[in-house]
């Protein structure tokens, strides 16, 4: 029984070594530049794996935002025109971080306080947001883009800036979710929130703690986006939304959050999406019939990960 | 064990969508793409040999010196008759001519998604790069530099300063497309045929000047200056009549503003692709606005607003391509107008990748990159467009053939412009 | 709220409060921009089409997402419905009532398809969704080699949109789901799982064959979506990678209208007036020709007061007694 259960849980790291393995495999044998590969696969993930990360604290409780992708847009947009107001990175990366963070901090107020389902005020969320998107454009820039000279990021766009960022945002996710109270509390309101309530843990405490860690992933994967392509238009990021969902499902993490709730899930996810990718370009699979596969992956490696479902009825 | 059955099933239904679609893609990968930067490979002529052996004029291995490789192909627009034209050609035709592969990308987005999909055609072995996407060409040119990948663009150009910087870049080989003035020129011919016969009401689908797109922002300014022109005395478009200033207030405001010109009048205006329900909505606004008599669209306009304008007399003209929907439309009345590119546009930006490949680059006499401009072949009846579309169509001869495109491999530049220049219907018929 | 307890006169103003407020707003706002909403009959043709567009996705993504089942995948149901049904109607020569009876068949296959993979997995509903939408979309896109489909010039298919066949869909489209839900042992079935999931399936409810029942009328319903976006616009564009999803998102508003309408007669009415709202908030967009970022912003916060209302208004009830008792205090 306990190697059954630890067969599941690592269920998704397997599914990430066997793609790993596979991406290698046929790399071979079509003699791809496999150091290229590499970086690219690197370059495709860290953003999704951040802002995926710190997303983690938010499906722990077993809320759900839709608007990560909108939010890290804005953020990015905003640090944009701040370099081009003062040509300073330093104060780009503050503004994306405090910006992202004060979105946060507005869905969880607007959820705790008004009392609105998570999901529901993301949704809002969302609409507004991708608004903004838009107005930042007509007002920071010219209209369809504001544009980082490159110079300006050039030096940080490196594998090592990129790994040391998601490595240190990680183990800081890390200590906390494993290490402290925080994630422990919030694995307990997740799974039970009325015995945790009882207990004297506020919801409402613990949805702003993971809002806040969250927008700070959101605001250095928005950073990260400008040193990769600093000329941003409204669809930068525009695939990060749904992308976070998908790498933090695909990683093992259970949608309803509680006990099972695993940190590297969003890491594990974000890698194994993109080497997916790769392998479709390499099987020359046409975009249509690389998503179906892709689909059908991402079922069954979920279906395997869930395990044994013993409920009389069905989930919801 | 009802339990453990309906695990086997699913497991089964799953692995069998995987099983069938790896085998649909054994069968022929072939088809376009859109949404994020992956990449997709298509058209090997090895493993399609049949096919090609049926074309005869397409032999399985080109009459000029030089090893077969690979083409990474950016677009952004994967879906137009624009698009699936010039991917027909280089598909079907030049793929099987040359022993090539092309890699499309999926339909990009944002620089980001340019950036992302180069990264992949690198590392699938792809030796140079034939944009057509425009978010961000600087960092395309110079990430492609600094890979050692030759890069060109088709179906487009530079914009003067940028043509400037890179001109001198030992990977970038150069574009063939309609520059901004051939632009501008489309879109001042197509308003002034209607203005000749007395049209005076108008509304204009501006597509993607709203992002500033160069291409576009031209071809409205074009058609604002010849409703400038015709208006009367003291006609202008917000005060101004020089082009360079209707340009750059189209590039201020990202839009058309409605209004008199004179005594013509710009009735209604649209910009964007959101494709939506309001989208749709504001666009049968447009066109259905009191007293609009023709609507003048950079891009597709039968396709988005057709159904908007049947049964009224509102006419459209488009700016795409020669496809048999567009023939159709002319035939029955829903397009009245087409500037249109034809499908073999990107052969010659093709010989100039081919060469620089094989290390024959060309250059001009100063030894830059070439920018070569190329115009759209015009058609104001069902008649004259089928004509072309005709010619057009016949991919075992297409309108620039393997023997055309060879005589280029050794050509110089004057003679290389030469025949890009002259790619008129008339003199190719 | 017990409807019964309600006089009729409350509850009809109950029920038409917030649209004839929400006109009011409407005429008003044109009035002073000096537009006329319905100038014309294709005004009023974009009006009911909307009406029958939002209305029906409302009834899709309700009819699951009430039984806290969340429903990506609805968007790529239309998509590929109308993908094979106007491939099916150019390849057979159909006309357009040929092109909808295979909509709303495909529809449903659609949805059994996804229902299937969601009872048999038993995986949480949005990520069977999420599957399924990644599916659709590709599936659509391999049938149409990405190109889309175009059938712009095909009088038959789009001469379908008009104001009467548009009423006829929306009158059929109410009447069926009202029968269906509050006149079926299904219907009954389908609100004892919704209150209580334990219990009715101890009761000896089924579950599985109500929830894949759900998913079928639910795609049936975007089916018939998919052919009116299909036949307004004679063309369908591809979408991959979570594209199809914003459909989904112009339901919420109306959802929420129409849940709260229904305390005061029925939830199904309350989609179509929702329904109404939406279209004429899009047609006064499109009169007014507004700019998309204001658009969106405007219906977002639209939305989110609105569900600040709904949420609190029992504290609002409670602020009213205070007030009244301090009054009364103050009078005594």
């Amino acid at each position: 029984m306990k190697v059954k259960n630890l067969l599941l849980n690592i269920a998704p790291l397997i599914g990430l070594l066997i793609l790993i393995a596979g991406y290698f495999v046929i790399g071979r044998i079509n003699d791809i530049n496999v150091a290229y590969g590499l970086k690219t696969i690197v370059n495709q993930s860290v953003v999704v794996a951040v802002v995926a990360t710190g997303a983690v604290f938010i499906y722990t409780l077993g809320a759900f935002d839709i608007s990560l992708g909108a939010s890290t847009a804005v953020s990015a947009l905003m640090a944009g025109i701040v370099y081009l107001k003062t040509e300073s990175v330093g104060l780009m990366f503050l503004t994306a971080v405090c910006v992202a963070v004060l979105v946060s901090l507005l869905n969880s107020v607007l959820a705790g306080v008004f009392h609105l389902p998570v999901f529901v005020t993301t949704i809002a969320m969302l609409s507004v947001l991708n608004a903004l998107a838009l107005l930042l454009l007509n007002l920071g820039g010219t209209g369809s883009e504001i544009k980082v000279p490159q110079a300006a990021v050039k030096s940080l766009d490196t594998l090592w800036f990129k790994l040391l960022v998601l490595g240190a945002y990680f183990l800081f996710c890390f200590f906390l979710f494993d290490f402290t109270p925080i994630g422990r509390r919030q694995k307990f309101l997740g799974g039970n929130p009325l015995c945790a309530k009882l207990t004297g843990i506020s919801l409402n405490r613990y949805s702003v703690i993971a809002f806040v860690i969250c927008g700070l992933g959101v605001g250095l994967g928005a950073f990260l986006s400008i040193v990769y392509a600093p000329t941003l238009t409204r669809n930068t990021a525009s695939s990060v939304g749904m992308d976070v969902i998908i790498a933090i499902v695909f990683g093992g993490m259970p949608v309803s959050g509680g006990a099972r709730s695993r940190i590297y899930a969003a890491v594990i996810g974000a890698f194994s999406m993109s080497f997916l990718s790769q392998i479709m370009v390499m099987l020359n699979l046409n975009s249509g019939v690389g998503q179906m596969v892709k689909a059908a992956i991402f079922l069954l490696v979920v279906f395997i990960a869930a395990g044994e479902r013993k409920m009389k009825t069905l989930p919801r | 064990m009802k339990k453990k059955l309906a695990t086997k099933v699913l497991s089964l239904i799953l692995t069998g969508i995987m099983m069938a679609s790896v085998t649909a893609c054994g069968s022929g990968a072939d088809s376009s793409s859109a949404g994020s930067s992956a990449t997709q490979t298509v058209a090997d002529p090895a493993s399609d040999a049949g096919t090609a052996e049926s074309t005869d004029a397409a032999p399985a291995e080109a009459a000029v010196p030089g090893e077969p490789f690979k083409i990474g192909v950016l677009v952004s627009d994967a879906t137009s008759a624009e698009a699936l034209g010039r991917r027909h050609y280089l598909e079907d035709y030049i793929a099987k001519a040359y022993n090539m592969v092309f890699v499309y990308s999926d339909e990009l987005g944002d620089s980001a998604g340019e950036k992302a999909a180069i990264e992949t055609m690198i590392t699938n072995n792809c030796k140079a790069i034939l944009s057509e996407s425009s978010f961000d060409r600087p960092a395309q040119i110079e990430q492609c530099e600094a890979a050692g990948v030759y890069y060109a663009v088709g179906s487009g150009a530079l914009d003067a300063e940028q043509y400037e910087t890179y001109k001198g870049y030992t990977y970038y080989v150069g574009s063939v497309g309609p520059s901004d003035a051939t632009e501008f020129e489309t879109g001042y011919q197509m308003a002034k045929y209607y203005l000749d016969q007395g049209v005076r009401n108008f509304a204009i689908f501006g597509g993607a000047t709203v992002y500033r797109n160069s291409m576009h922002v031209n071809r409205v300014a074009g058609m604002l200056k010849a409703m400038v022109d015709a208006g009367g005395e003291g006609a202008s478009y917000q005060g101004m009549t020089d082009p360079g200033a209707i340009i750059g207030q189209l590039m201020a405001d990202g839009e058309a503003k409605t209004g008199a010109i004179g005594d013509v009048t710009l009735s209604g205006y649209l910009g964007g692709y959101d494709m939506d329900d309001a989208w749709f909505a504001k666009g049968a606004e447009m066109v259905q606005a009191p007293g609009v008599e023709v609507l003048l669209a950079v891009g597709s306009g039968s396709d988005f607003f057709g159904t908007a304008t049947n049964g009224t007399d509102v006419k459209i003209a488009s700016v795409d391509a020669y496809a048999q929907d567009y023939y159709e439309a002319m035939a029955n009345g829903s397009l009245d107008y087409l500037a249109g590119k034809f499908s073999a546009y990107d052969g010659p930006v093709f010989m100039a990748l081919y060469r620089a490949v094989n290390g024959n680059p060309l250059r001009d006499p100063e030894g830059n990159a070439p920018a070569f401009d190329i115009g759209y072949w015009i058609s104001t009846s069902a008649e004259g467009c089928k004509e072309m579309l005709d010619l057009d169509g016949d991919i075992d001869h297409p309108v620039w053939t393997m023997e055309e495109l060879n005589a280029l491999y050794d050509a110089d530049y004057a003679a290389f412009e030469a025949f890009v220049g002259d790619y008129a219907f008339d003199r190719i018929r | 709220m017990n409807r019964g307890r309600l006089s009729l006169g409350k509850r009809i103003f109950g029920t038409l409060a917030i649209p004839l407020f929400a006109f009011g707003i409407i005429f008003l706002v044109c009035a002073v921009r000096g537009v006329v909403l319905f100038e014309t009959t294709r005004n009023w043709m974009a009006f009911f089409r909307a009406t029958a567009s939002v209305m029906l996705t409302t009834f899709a993504l309700s009819i699951n997402l009430n039984s806290g089942r969340f429903d990506f995948s609805i968007g790529s149901v239309a998509l590929l419905s109308s993908v094979i049904s106007s491939t099916l109607a150019l390849w057979l020569d159909l006309p357009a009532g040929g092109m909808l009876l295979i909509c709303i068949l495909s529809g449903a296959v659609l949805g059994c398809i996804s229902g299937g993979i969601y009872v048999i997995s038993k995986l949480p509903p949005i990520i069977v969704s999420l599957g399924v939408t990644l599916l659709f979309e590709g599936a659509a896109f391999v049938l149409t080699d990405g190109y889309g489909v175009s059938f712009v010039t095909k009088a038959k298919l789009t001469g379908f949109p008009g104001v009467r066949n548009y009423l006829l869909v929306i009158l059929v489209a109410l009447a069926i789901m009202i029968l269906i839900f509050d006149h079926t042992k299904f219907g009954y079935e389908y609100k004892a799982l919704l209150s209580g999931q334990s219990v009715s399936v101890n009761m000896g409810i089924r579950e599985i064959p109500n929830a894949i029942a759900c998913y079928m009328i639910a795609g049936s319903l975007m089916g018939v979506v998919g052919f009116l976006s299909a036949t307004n616009t004679g063309t369908i564009q591809m979408a991959l990678n979570f594209g199809s999803i914003g459909v989904m998102f112009t339901a919420f508003l109306p959802m929420f209208i129409g849940g709260f309408i229904g305390r005061f007669s029925n939830d199904k009415l309350g989609y179509l007036l929702g329904g109404m709202i939406a279209a004429g908030i899009s047609l006064m967009y499109a009169k007014l020709q507004m700019d998309s970022s204001v658009q969106q912003i405007v219906t977002a916060l639209i939305l989110v007061v609105f569900l600040i209302y709904l949420n609190n208004e029992n504290k609002l009830v409670e602020l009213r007694m205070l007030k009244a008792r301090k009054t009364a205090k103050h009078r005594g």
